[in-house]
């Protein structure tokens, strides 16, 4: 068990300073770094795209015009229309909905119910810990996307079915790196402690190994999001993910991809879309990643 | 030439070893790039669904047909005159045949020499074998026969049909690919399933591969006894992708490419060695109502459906003019077309008065469509626009199109989308097809579509020779038929294929679409 401890780094110990140290010293190392700052500002940016779309649409996503199919971007189209003369701005803008809420949603279940099982199954140990990882074993030596798409193809295509499938997938991550934590702060004084007076395994998981796991898990969440999207705008693109007429970035893509050749801003459009939101998650994961690792620290 | 020259740039910075690996490298490229074309004597046809079944005695899609109408013959053949195909017929097995008085006793005398693809001889027994097994397999193409149809071999070379009722199109029919002679000995050794995956015939190609979803691959028959085909090889591509089978045609990978979409057509014609052909079709594309169940049941529902289309949208928009919108079941060009019959045109206010009043108020219905036609797709989501703007949500299904025919066969859909071709110059293609209940499902009737009256008229038309007076009684049918808006009439057009600019000879024939007569096909 000790050398399992080793391997997962940052441990818990280290850790605490860091996040004693607060808010302030966060943002501090956030404007240090400028790739950080510019995931930062992607996200704000995406997010009101997400809260403001209907004051930033020029049409209505869902309205259809047969007799203005596929235009070029112009001043009143400024990304073209589609295959049935919709808007492609405002159904970029309305698919940021569907797209970053996957993501969120995706990473917010799927993290929280790893943690919970990866920290559970190493606290308890023994012959439950054993089985409950073997069990994540199979379930990450199959493909993601594969998986994904099985599960989403068998609850029916939808995008919430495509989000809970996804959201599946990912659970065996978080459960590995909860665990990890969980294997080395279950050692640390303070559980010890606890366990001497008598507090429960419920209590010292969601108290005390949960709280300290945290870090690592929110760095993980965070790289995860721009993943997560991608994922979504695949199975989208398959037709797994969300449905005619819901605006949905991959399924845009899938579609303008039949028309690609003579009509690139149908898939081009939404395609740079899925291409900046990813990238900005990822800017903001590896920047916070650098922040919380404390063997950054002092650099 | 083009994708060797990245490799040789990169020769100017690296080691002579790389310089000699890149050399062959590139020497591969450029060779490859040669092959792109496809070889000579060789066919490539792109597809963008996979055959079905190849089974004559089942299939009733003309996707299937590309495969198996060259692979097998039949008694009598459509005439090509002029490069063009023709609704008159010759003899293709059969070298004369005569018929009674009454319409009721048809004999065909077979020519000599006529074999199968394993040398076998083409008798009158493996006609009367090929003719009860289809109509005891009960499916599709048995439905162009009277189910009481009596086969005999009266002589080696001689088979006589006896019916029980007059039936007008009966010589017609004997050119469909379901009326396919097929090799008793092979039906019996591998059993009947065999030809679903295979064939056996006597036409002038046989299928050698058959890899799924990939591609089908065809060689001549060494025993066809007509005209040797000039093509050595005729390959079938399944490619789902309309922009990979554009491009594949404007490369050379294609020589002949299906079902392109029509936004893309004006620019495909503009490309070097490219051409597209239109040929005027019956072809027509409409929308089957569930008629049997479910809110579609509801006359008033399907009524509703019919004025919430947005017939001059759909044909302008997206079909750019090169349609027109159908009036009733019969599409013009065919005997028997009404030009005054009534057109449904978009009219939401009627449509939403009708909805308020049936039945289906405040239903969900599912639109189930696929991917093998890229016009259904706009259709479809025009229809959820304006039934959506009426209150009624539509929830679209784009399956796989063998998945989208199996829940229209099981009658598990409220609205579905097809096109449809006929097969032989007789509006009984269409009225009788259509709407006879005894055809309910995948045979033809496939929004199930059940009213004696009609039932009636079609079959009583059906029995007739006099073409005016059928025509009188399939014109009253459309009436009912209309008005009870069994189905959507959408809109006829044009067949439209692109074609290597060196492929010559095709000759389209409107009963036979998605059939290529590679056996008179030329590649220059």
């Amino acid at each position: 068990m000790n050398a399992m401890t080793e391997q997962t780094l940052p441990t818990a110990p280290d850790i605490q300073p860091a996040a004693a140290s607060g808010l302030g010293y966060f943002f501090y190392k956030v404007k240090k770094s400028p790739l950080t700052v510019a995931g930062l500002f992607i996200i704000l940016f995406m997010l009101a795209m997400m809260l403001f779309a209907p004051w930033l649409a020029t049409h209505d996503p869902n309205a259809i015009d047969l007799m203005y199919r596929l235009l070029p971007p112009s001043a009143e189209h400024w990304f073209g229309t589609d295959e049935v003369g919709r808007d492609i701005y405002s159904r970029i803008i309305f698919g940021s909905r569907q797209s970053i809420s996957v993501g969120l949603f995706v990473v917010a279940v799927s993290g929280v119910i790893g943690a919970l099982i990866g920290c559970f199954s190493g606290v308890v140990g023994g012959r439950t810990d054993r089985v409950i990882m073997r069990l994540m074993d199979v379930m990450l030596s199959v493909p993601s996307l594969v998986l994904t798409m099985a599960l989403a193809a068998a609850l029916g295509a939808s995008l919430f079915n495509a989000m809970l499938a996804i959201a599946v997938v990912r659970i065996p991550y978080y459960v590995r790196l909860a665990r990890g934590q969980a294997l080395g702060i279950r050692e640390m004084g303070y559980v010890k402690a606890a366990r001497t007076f008598g507090a429960s395994r419920w209590h010292i998981v969601s108290w005390h190994v949960i709280r300290n796991a945290l870090p690592p898990l929110i760095v993980q969440a965070t790289l995860d999001i721009g993943g997560t999207i991608l994922m979504a705008a695949a199975l989208g693109f398959i037709g797994l993910g969300a449905q005619q007429p819901t605006a949905e970035w991959g399924a845009m893509v899938a579609t303008g991809r039949n028309y690609v050749l003579d009509q690139w801003w149908y898939s081009g459009f939404p395609g740079l879309a899925i291409l900046i939101t990813a990238t900005g998650f990822n800017l903001f994961g590896d920047g916070i990643r650098d922040i919380l690792d404390p063997k950054q620290k002092g650099k | 030439m083009t994708a060797s020259h990245p490799v040789i740039r990169k020769m100017t910075t690296t080691f002579k070893l790389c310089a000699m690996a890149s050399a062959i490298v590139s020497a591969g490229l450029i060779s490859s790039q040669a092959l792109a074309a496809t070889p000579a004597g060789t066919l490539v046809i792109g597809k963008a669904a996979d055959p079905q079944t190849l089974d004559p005695a089942i299939t009733i899609d003309n996707n299937d047909w590309t495969v198996t109408y060259p692979a097998y013959q039949r008694l009598i053949r459509y005439k090509v005159v002029g490069g063009k195909g023709t609704t008159q017929v010759e003899g293709d097995l059969a070298s004369g045949w005569t018929s009674s008085a009454d319409g009721l006793t048809w004999e065909f005398k077979l020519k000599k020499g006529q074999k199968f693809d394993d040398g076998s001889a083409v008798t009158a027994d493996a006609v009367k074998y090929s003719f009860e097994r289809m109509l005891k397999a009960g499916q599709g193409p048995s439905e162009a026969f009277p189910s009481d149809m009596k086969v005999d071999v009266s002589s080696p070379d001689t088979v006589k049909f006896t019916l029980t009722k007059p039936y007008s199109p009966f010589l017609y029919t004997l050119a469909n690919n379901g009326a396919s002679i097929v090799n008793p000995a092979v039906v019996e050794k591998q059993g009947t399933a065999y030809l679903a995956k295979a064939t056996a015939g006597s036409g002038p190609f046989r299928l050698v591969s058959w890899q799924k979803g990939q591609s089908l691959i065809l060689e001549p028959n060494p025993y066809y006894a007509g005209t040797k085909p000039s093509l050595k090889q005729v390959v079938v591509k399944i490619i789902g992708d309309a922009s990979s089978r554009r491009l594949q045609l404007e490369n050379g990978d294609l020589d002949v490419a299906e079902d392109l979409p029509e936004d893309q057509l004006a620019s495909i014609s503009k490309k070097p060695g490219v051409t597209v052909a239109a040929f005027p079709s019956l072809r027509v594309t409409y929308l089957y109502l569930n008629n049997k169940k479910g809110p579609m049941s509801d006359v008033n529902m399907r009524r509703a459906i019919s004025y919430a289309t947005d017939y001059s949208g759909i044909i302008k928009g997206v079909l750019k003019g090169n349609a027109k919108q159908m009036r009733g079941a019969i599409p013009e060009g065919m005997w028997g077309f009404d030009p005054k019959a009534m057109q449904y045109s978009l009219n939401l206010a009627k449509a939403k008065q009708l909805i308020d009043g049936s039945t289906g108020k405040g239903a969900t219905l599912n639109f189930v469509y696929s991917s093998k036609d890229p016009n259904w797709e706009p259709i479809a989501i025009s229809t959820q626009a304006t039934l959506g703007a009426l209150g009624v949500k539509v929830k679209l299904e784009n399956l796989a199109n063998a998945t989208m025919r199996e829940r229209v066969g099981k009658g598990d859909y409220d609205i579905a989308i097809g096109n449809w071709s006929p097969d032989f110059a007789d509006p009984y293609m269409f009225m009788n097809y259509w709407f006879d209940s005894e055809k309910e499902g995948l045979p033809g009737n496939r929004s199930y579509y059940n009213n004696p009256t009609v039932d009636k008229l079609v079959r009583q038309a059906a029995s007739l020779t006099d073409q005016k007076e059928r025509t009188k009684l399939y014109q009253q049918a459309q009436k009912i038929v209309i008005n009870e808006a069994g189905y959507v009439y959408l809109f006829q057009k044009n067949y439209q294929v692109g074609l290597r600019a060196n492929v010559k000879g095709f000759a389209f024939n409107p009963m036979l679409e998605s059939v290529f007569n590679i056996d008179t096909m030329v590649k220059r």
